[in-house]
């Protein structure tokens, strides 16, 4: 579904990102793992356009994106959260959702009408499935801004499925989560995968990581050290190495 | 008392400067950079507006209505709002603020120059076509106190064009991309949003605005000069949104208010030829204690 061919970016000097390689499959939850400024989130940017890579190659379902801007990621299917995150703090948890759910729906749109001014009520019925989705429904009027740090991690994720992508890239969605909230993403990913979307997961909270993923791929200075399933990884020394820091400094 | 009437008076004519401001903070909302061009590119609309005026016109009294003149002034408002957005903004480097700070400086500059070729720099007549909508001229209340007709039509129409726009703004989708590309571009543009096609609407949209703000400044006045609308009201416009904080619609009518009440005040205490020393004073004042605005938040970004 989503294949990364020798992709490189370097900032600089810096290589962020050094000749990566790895595929996900269609309906799976990949993880993407590593130590802090090993070019998970690089790679994340890399595929939604947010800037080109110095080399390399990017294909999605059959479409090469590698140059492509963010709009067109999303059009091709891709969908994405922040590590850091950007919501649009400033309106309520219904129109966040509204706003992705619209650019979905605005594909479809042939007249300016249509697009501009409202919307539809089957529209307007499956925000309401989102919010259900990510149990946010009796915080629907509040401002994005004013909710608490877990419910923007899930209004985030909310967000990106309105945009009825057929992949999603979590940048470390359970990133200041209670073990509870864990729990529930985990769920939540869980439920998404049944739902045939197919998942790119950036984390650092490895027992989300290795008990949900299917495959999971380890990077470390932006190149990949190991890949495999989570046991397969847990076993790898290449990746013990990287996590203590004999490799590195 | 004197107060009062200059009060009235200029709170009323401050809804079109709060109509400016409103174009500037739009502007600044959604691409973080200042259009200095902006009301001049608005004014340029009230000229065409008068130029095809007098030309349609029968000679001597002007034949268009005044909703035809209003129109035309808006649309061409937002014709030139948009050639501005393409000269000056996209096609200039995205993360340089100052080219496109400096390319719409030379923009007022050449818009204010056309003007003077086209005018030969000296004031253009314009339809008093506010005229007469109320009571003509005024609506007396007492010996000292009425409220001129013209002045209270611009407030009216300058109310419902700012009505409109909010409405726009958060009842559409369109207005929902505008605000999703103002308040965190990125994720705007990974919802779907094409954020060149929003930026440029709502310049078009300013313009709008902006051009209807030209044409009721020049109906209420009664003629259009260059060199005491481009400029001058390109600083006003500014200290508007200075005052109102910059990117707060809110901030911006209530700024333009103030700028209008202010100086009438001291317009009737000063004279006209003062007036404006101290509205700019009121703009240091508000730089020194309050920089961020009535409305405005301190900036924070990532």
């Amino acid at each position: 579904m989503l294949e990364i061919k020798t992709l490189s970016k370097h900032f600089g000097g810096v290589r962020a990102v050094d000749e990566l390689d790895f595929t996900v499959r269609q309906g799976e939850i990949f993880g993407l793992i590593g130590p802090n400024g090993s070019g998970k989130s690089t790679t994340v940017n890399l595929v939604t356009g947010i800037f080109p890579p110095t080399a390399g190659e990017i294909i999605f379902d059959g479409r090469d994106i590698t140059t492509a801007q963010p709009h067109v990621t999303l059009d091709a299917g891709i969908a994405r959260t922040f590590q850091n995150i950007r919501l649009f703090n400033n309106m309520t948890v219904w129109e966040n959702l509204w706003v992705a759910q619209n650019s979905a729906e605005d594909k479809k749109a042939t007249n300016l009408l249509s697009r501009w001014m409202g919307g539809s009520r089957k529209a307007k019925s499956q925000v309401e499935e989102y919010l259900e989705f990510s149990a946010l429904a009796d915080k629907r009027d509040e401002l994005a801004g004013n909710l608490a740090f877990g419910e923007q991690r899930r209004l985030e994720v909310a967000r990106a499925l309105a945009a009825k992508p057929k992949m999603v890239l979590l940048d470390e969605p359970a990133a200041g989560m209670n073990r509870e909230e864990v729990r529930a993403l985990d769920e939540r990913l869980r439920a998404l995968k049944a739902r045939g979307i197919t998942v790119l997961l950036v984390e650092h909270v490895m027992e989300l990581v290795m008990e949900v993923t299917d495959r999971i791929a380890v990077l470390n200075f932006g190149q990949k050290i190991a890949e495999g399933t989570p046991s397969e990884i847990q076993n790898n020394q290449a990746v013990k190495d990287a996590y203590l820091g004999t490799s590195g400094d | 008392m004197d107060y009062v009437q200059a009060i009235v008076d200029g709170l009323l004519f401050g809804a079109v400067y709060a109509l400016i401001g409103i174009g500037f903070t739009l502007i600044f909302g959604v691409m973080n950079k200042i259009n200095m061009a902006y009301a001049a590119a608005s004014f340029a609309g009230a000229y065409v507006s008068l130029g095809i005026a007098q030309v349609v016109g029968l000679s001597g009294d002007f034949g268009l209505p005044p909703f035809v003149m209003f129109l035309v002034s808006a649309v061409a408002g937002g014709v030139f709002a948009y050639i501005v957005y393409l000269i000056c903004f996209r096609f200039t480097p995205d993360h340089y603020e100052l080219a496109s700070l400096m390319a719409t400086i030379g923009t007022l500059l050449m818009v204010d120059e056309m003007v003077v070729q086209a005018t030969n720099g000296e004031p253009q007549n314009y339809p008093e076509v506010l005229q007469g909508i109320f009571d003509n001229p005024m609506l007396e209340f007492s010996e000292e106190f009425a409220i001129r007709g013209d002045l209270l039509t611009l407030f009216i129409v300058a109310v419902i064009a700012t009505l409109g726009l909010l409405w726009v703004l958060f009842r559409t989708k369109l207005g929902l991309a505008t605000r999703a590309v103002a308040q965190q571009r990125m994720a705007a543009q990974l919802c779907g949003i094409r954020v060149d096609r929003t930026n440029a609407t709502t310049f078009v949209i300013a313009g709008v605005l902006g051009g209807l703000a030209g044409a009721m400044i020049g109906a209420v006045v009664g003629t259009l000069l260059q060199s005491l609308v481009v400029i001058p009201l390109t600083i006003k416009g500014l200290i508007v949104t200075v005052i109102g904080g910059l990117g707060s619609i809110p901030g911006a009518i209530v700024g333009g208010l103030m700028v209008g009440a202010f100086e009438n005040v001291f317009l009737a205490i000063r004279g006209v030829t003062e007036r404006d020393m101290y509205v700019m004073l009121l703009l240091f004042v508000f730089l020194a204690f309050r920089p961020q605005g009535l409305f405005g938040r301190v900036a924070v970004r990532d």
